[in-house]
């Protein structure tokens, strides 16, 4: 069976971390499919395992119940097929943007290297900032500097772990677009996790919601709408409505924690 | 507004010399109301002029070089040795294991607490000098290394996993960097340890050049002034060292400078 580049999918995945001799569940009987070339978003309460799904993902921990296939095969640690963009730009301060960008990309020749990383610093609209340090950028900057790294080594998937969490709110939305400015033009599956209801619905073809403790998936919302979304239309605030009507349930048995 | 910014920095850079004025005029009034007798507290123009007059004769330079030399020779080595240590220890918990309780034992041994055991075994020579000075500069750099590679942020390894990096990218490229500002504090430290013990091991192990032995010297033959100058040279060649030794630091981790400069 063939699988198109860039699927990702997870299959009756459950995790729990031990405490005290306690299993505690993380993560329970998730099934999931990330098909190639989708946008799609993972929303859910602190506490939901989202971090964890995408650090099994990345390949960063593969102690778990059940399956996770990178294009059918199973993930046994980080591999190029894979980018990452953490919500800490993660940039290291003793290199310049372009050294940063060029982080992953040894296995190239200093000419190809310097075409990629050019490439990718002009992607991300940071021309002229080639040899300037992370010291010296903004947040939204260095948020483009990490995505630019990760971009370069030409992954087939991007996973984005609250890519845009700690910007303030105008450049968040600006960040928003040129996120998907670069899906649109780089056609790779991203998947994100996120707070903000908002930027999953202008940003997703799908809306993973998930509830906490332990993490499974509640629903999956499809965000239907044609591109760009305007975030004021009644389309979108239905969904919007739909959404959150789910996290409004979503502390299902609040009395539970009472007792 | 330029000339603001100009005023403002001479400002700065001439406060910075109102403190070693005042003790001159400390010193100038007990020497000229005389409080103390002019052999024991000579007039600041007096240890001036044998200054002037040191400067002019080979042996003060002889006498310089020799410490220069000594401390370099000791702290390269004491220096080199750490760094190695410290980078062992921090990257592998067996070995922190093996060697750390047997270091922080023979740590606490004051650096002078070793001169007559190492005399007894090389003799009054010039590599017992050097060992001391060695064995001062070596602490400082095993602890600010092995603390460094220790707080390297998890981040970083983390993205390094990410990115498929072996052991040895790690180390060279994440480790290593990462740790680099505790590593030149390290050696800052380092530097300082074997400056000030260059004196006890010319003193206690008796040289025929070296700062130390003009200090002695003048002691000896109750020549006040030769050893406010010896001393005073002392002090001016360790602030140079520390200004040169910040400006390298200053250079080699470029990224880091800059943003805290801005």
């Amino acid at each position: 069976m063939s699988v198109e580049k860039g699927t990702l999918e997870i299959k009756n995945l459950s995790k729990s971390f031990k405490v005290d001799n306690n299993l505690l569940p993380i993560l329970n009987n998730i099934n999931i499919k990330f098909p190639a070339g989708a946008f799609i978003s993972i929303i859910g309460g602190s506490g939901c395992g989202k971090t964890t799904l995408l650090r099994i993902m990345l390949g960063l921990d593969t102690n778990y119940e059940g399956e996770a296939l990178m294009d059918g095969e199973r993930i046994e640690g980080p591999g190029s097929n894979r980018g990452i963009v953490f919500q800490d730009h993660r940039l290291l301060p003793w290199l310049t943007v372009e050294e940063n960008v060029a982080f992953g990309l040894d296995k190239l020749n200093r000419k190809a290297k310097k075409l990629v990383v050019d490439e990718h610093i002009k992607l991300v609209g940071l021309s002229g900032f080639e040899s300037a340090y992370p010291s010296q950028l903004s947040g939204g900057m260095a948020q483009r500097v990490a995505i630019a790294r990760a971009l370069a080594n030409k992954p087939e998937i991007l996973l984005l772990d609250e890519p845009l969490g700690s910007l303030d709110a105008l450049t968040r939305i600006h960040m928003q677009k040129e996120l998907e400015r670069l899906w649109l033009l780089e056609k790779i599956t991203m998947v994100m996790v996120t707070h903000d209801v908002d930027e999953a619905i202008y940003l997703s073809d799908k809306v993973v919601i998930m509830s906490s403790r332990p993490g499974v998936i509640k629903k999956i919302i499809d965000v239907p709408s044609s591109r760009p979304r305007d975030r004021a239309s009644s389309e979108f605030m239905q969904i919007k409505a739909e959404i959150l009507k789910e996290f409004h349930l979503g502390t299902e048995y609040p009395f539970a924690y009472a007792i | 507004m330029k000339k603001k910014l100009i005023i403002k920095q001479t400002k700065a850079r001439l406060s910075s010399f109102i403190f070693p004025i005042v003790l001159l005029l400390v010193w100038q009034f007990i020497s000229s109301a005389g409080y103390a007798s002019s052999a024991v507290v000579p007039s600041p123009n007096k240890v001036l002029k044998t200054f002037q007059i040191l400067l002019t004769e080979q042996t003060f330079f002889l006498n310089i070089s020799a410490s220069l030399k000594r401390v370099m020779i000791g702290f390269l080595i004491g220096s080199s040795t750490g760094f190695l240590f410290g980078l062992l220890m921090g990257l592998s918990r067996t070995a922190e294991k093996i060697f750390a309780p047997s270091f922080h034992t023979v740590r606490q041994v004051p650096m002078i607490g070793w001169i007559p055991l190492i005399v007894m075994w090389f003799g009054m020579t010039e590599l017992p000098r050097i060992l001391i000075i060695s064995i001062a500069a070596f602490y400082p750099i095993t602890l600010n290394t092995f603390d460094g590679v220790r707080s390297v942020p998890r981040e970083y390894l983390e993205l390094a996993s990410v990115y498929g990096y072996n052991r040895f990218k790690l180390i060279r490229r994440i480790i290593l960097p990462a740790a680099l500002p505790s590593i030149i504090t390290g050696l800052t430290l380092s530097l300082g340890m074997s400056w000030a013990i260059l004196m006890a091991a010319e003193i206690f192990i008796q040289t025929e050049f070296g700062i130390g032995t003009q200090i002695q010297m003048g002691r000896q033959r109750f020549n006040m002034p030769l050893v406010i100058t010896g001393i005073l040279t002392v002090g001016l060649l360790g602030f140079v060292m520390t200004i040169i030794i910040e400006k390298f630091a200053r250079i080699v981790d470029r990224g880091r400078a800059i943003g805290n400069e801005t």
